[in-house]
C-alpha cells in the first residue's frame, strides 16, 4: 500500500470501514478485477511493495514527461498551492504568473482514486511504516513495523495531508512514478519528493482533481 | 445534390479546368464524401508528431487522427481515409480545388488565409506558439531571464521578428546568431555558439530529440506568439465546415466528460444528461448535421478523446513529450474550450 497510514490504527472507525473497503478492491490480489477498470492514459501497474528495496534520496525523475519542469499552467489558485491532477499523474505547485512547477507522481489505483481540498498537516523526514491489519491479513509476508530509512516503501519525506490517512510521500520504486498503483496516496522519486518537501510548508492548500467520471 | 455535382462537372469539363480533381462543387461535400465511401483528408508529407508513415504506408499522427476522428463521425469506421500529403506550397490550392475535402495539415489560422483564400479555419486543434530552449545548466525557468543571451535562430523567418519584438517589449538586449536553416541553427546551439534556441514549441521539442543528450536541454513554458493551427474546410459549404468543426468540440468535450475511447459503452449507458446527448441517447442533434445521432461517440471511438490523440502523438505516450500547457483543458490550466453539444 502504499500507505498510507501509519495512523491508521487511530482513524475513526467509520473512515477505517470505508478505506478496508477500498483497501480490498485495490491490493494485488484484486488485481483481476482491476483490469477491466483501466485508467484513460496509463495501464495500472502490477507490482507489489518492495520493503527492503533501496533507492536513495539523490533519485530523480531526469527525463521526459515526468521530470520535474516548469511548465504553463493557468490558475486561479494562488502561488505556493499545490495541485494533483491523478488523471495526468502531475502534481503541479502554483508559481503565479501562468506557471507552475510540475512533478511526475504515481496515483491511486483505479476505484481508489479521491478528490478534494485539503491541507498539509504535518511533514517528516524519513517516515515510519506501519502496514495496517487489512494489508498484513492480505499479504502477510509485509513487516509489522519498518523504521524509516532508504528501503523503506515510503521514502526520503512525507507530506500529511489533513486529517486523512493520504499523503504525499517518496518511494524505493520510482519506476512507478506515472502509474496508478497506491492505494490513494501521491508518491514522487525521493529526490524529487524532498524539493517539494522544502517548498511546501505546513499549512499549504492541496486541491486534488480526478477526470470526469460517466 | 448529384445534379448541382453533374452540373459542375460539365461546366469544369467545357473549361478543361481542375476536373481531374472531381471538385465538388459548391456544397455537398458531406454527400460526395458519403457516396465515395472515403474521407480524401490532406496531410503534412512528414512531420514528428502530427504526420508520419511507417514503413507498411500506416499513417499515424495528431493531424492524422483528427481525419480519423472526422470519418469515424460519418462512417463509424476511423479508417474510411484515403490521406493526400501535401507540400506547403500547394495545400490550400489542393483544398480549394477539391482535391482533398478536409486539411488536417499543421496550417496557422490568419486572416488573410480565411478572407483572401476563400477558406474556413474549423476551429483550433493545436496551439503553438514560439518557444525558446536552453541548456539546463543555464538555470533559467522563464524566458523573462534571458537578458543578454547569445540567441539562435533561422533567418528570414516569422521567429526572427518575434524573437526581436519580444525582447524588445520586454526591455531586454540580445545577440542574434541567424542561420539560413533550421538545421544550422541547431547545430550551433549544439555547438554552444549561442545559450538560447527559438523556434515554435513544437519543432523545438522535435530538435530537442536530435541532440546527443536530450535531457540535458530544456523548453522554457513562455509562449511568445500566436500559431493556432487547425483544421480547414472550404467556405463554401457551411453545412460540411460546421460538421467538421464539432468533431473537434466533440473530442474536446469527450475528454472534459470523461468519454474516452476505453468506455465507449459504458458512456451509452450513462444516466448524466450530457454525457446522454453525448452518446446520441437523447434527441436528435446527429440528423441537424446529417449524420446518425450517435456520431459524437463514434468519432471518439475512432481516435480517441483530445486526451487520447494527444498524449498519443505529441506527449505524454509519445517521444516528444510536450506539456499540455495551452493546450489543457480551461478547467485544467489550458485555453481548450468547446461549447456544449446540445
Amino acid at each position: 500500500m502504499r500507505t498510507c497510514d501509519d495512523r491508521m490504527a487511530s482513524a475513526s472507525a467509520t473512515l477505517a470501514l470505508v478505506i478496508g473497503l477500498a483497501l480490498a478492491i485495490c491490493l494485488p490480489d484484486a488485481a483481476d478485477a482491476q483490469a477491466a477498470l483501466k485508467p484513460v492514459i496509463q495501464e495500472t501497474l502490477q507490482i507489489g511493495d518492495e520493503p527492503g528495496r533501496i533507492s536513495t534520496e539523490e533519485v530523480v525523475i531526469t527525463d521526459g514527461p515526468y521530470a520535474r519542469q516548469v511548465v504553463f499552467f493557468r490558475s486561479n489558485e494562488a502561488p505556493g498551492t499545490l495541485i494533483i491532477h491523478t488523471s495526468e499523474r502531475f502534481a503541479y505547485l502554483i508559481q503565479g504568473n501562468n506557471r507552475a512547477l510540475r512533478y511526475g507522481i504515481g496515483v491511486g489505483r483505479e476505484g481508489f482514486q479521491w478528490s478534494g481540498l485539503v491541507r498539509v498537516s504535518r511533514k517528516a523526514e524519513w517516515p515510519d511504516w506501519r502496514p495496517p491489519p487489512e494489508m498484513i491479513a492480505r499479504q502477510p509476508y509485509l513487516p509489522r513495523f519498518m523504521a524509516g530509512g532508504p528501503g523503506n516503501p515510503m521514502g526520503a519525506r512525507a507530506l500529511y495531508l489533513g486529517s486523512t490517512i493520504f499523503r504525499i510521500h517518496g518511494t524505493n520504486q520510482p519506476e512507478t512514478i506515472g502509474h496508478a498503483i497506491s492505494s490513494g496516496c501521491f508518491r514522487l522519486a525521493n529526490g524529487d519528493v524532498i524539493d517539494l518537501y522544502e517548498r511546501v510548508p505546513v499549512g499549504t492548500k492541496v486541491v486534488v482533481r480526478q477526470g470526469a467520471s460517466l | 445534390m448529384l445534379k448541382a455535382a453533374k452540373l459542375c462537372a460539365l461546366a469544369c469539363a467545357s473549361l478543361t479546368l481542375a476536373c481531374a480533381f472531381a471538385a465538388p462543387g459548391a456544397a455537398g461535400t458531406l454527400e460526395s464524401v458519403k457516396q465515395r465511401g472515403v474521407l480524401q483528408c490532406g496531410v503534412s508529407e512528414g512531420l514528428f508528431g502530427f504526420s508520419e508513415r511507417d514503413a507498411k504506408g500506416g499513417w499515424s499522427g495528431f493531424d492524422v487522427d483528427f481525419c480519423r476522428s472526422v470519418a469515424g463521425a460519418i462512417f463509424d469506421d476511423g479508417s474510411k481515409v484515403a490521406f493526400v500529403p501535401l507540400s506547403a506550397s500547394e495545400r490550400f490550392e489542393a483544398l480549394r480545388a477539391g482535391r482533398v475535402d478536409l486539411l488536417s495539415r499543421t496550417s496557422t489560422w490568419t486572416l488573410e488565409r480565411e478572407a483572401g483564400l476563400g477558406l474556413a479555419f474549423a476551429g483550433i486543434t493545436y496551439h503553438d506558439g514560439q518557444g525558446f530552449m536552453v541548456m539546463r545548466d543555464l538555470n533559467v525557468s522563464s524566458a523573462l531571464e534571458l537578458d543578454r543571451a547569445t540567441v539562435c535562430v533561422e533567418s528570414g523567418t516569422t521567429s526572427q521578428l518575434n524573437l526581436a519584438d519580444f525582447f524588445r517589449a520586454n526591455s531586454m538586449t540580445y545577440e542574434e546568431r541567424k542561420f539560413p536553416s533550421a538545421a544550422e541553427s541547431l547545430a550551433a546551439f549544439q555547438a554552444g555558439q549561442c545559450k538560447v534556441l527559438t523556434r515554435d514549441q513544437s519543432a523545438l521539442y522535435a530538435e530537442r530529440l536530435k541532440l546527443p543528450q536530450p535531457a540535458a536541454a530544456a523548453i522554457l513554458p513562455d509562449v511568445i506568439s500566436k500559431e493556432p493551427l487547425g483544421p480547414v474546410t472550404r467556405a463554401d459549404d457551411f453545412a460540411w465546415f460546421t460538421l467538421v468543426k464539432w468533431v473537434n468540440f466533440a473530442l474536446v468535450n469527450a475528454e472534459e466528460l470523461g468519454i474516452s475511447s476505453r468506455n465507449v459503452a459504458e458512456a451509452t449507458a450513462s444516466h448524466k444528461p450530457d454525457v446522454r446527448r453525448f452518446a446520441g441517447q437523447e434527441r436528435g442533434l446527429g440528423r441537424m448535421l446529417g449524420l446518425e445521432d450517435a456520431w459524437a461517440l463514434r468519432a471518439v471511438r475512432a481516435a480517441g478523446n483530445y486526451a487520447e490523440i494527444y498524449e498519443r502523438n505529441l506527449g505524454v505516450e509519445s517521444r516528444l513529450g510536450i506539456p499540455r500547457g495551452l493546450n489543457q483543458l480551461w478547467n485544467m490550466g489550458g485555453v481548450l474550450y468547446a461549447p456544449p453539444i446540445r
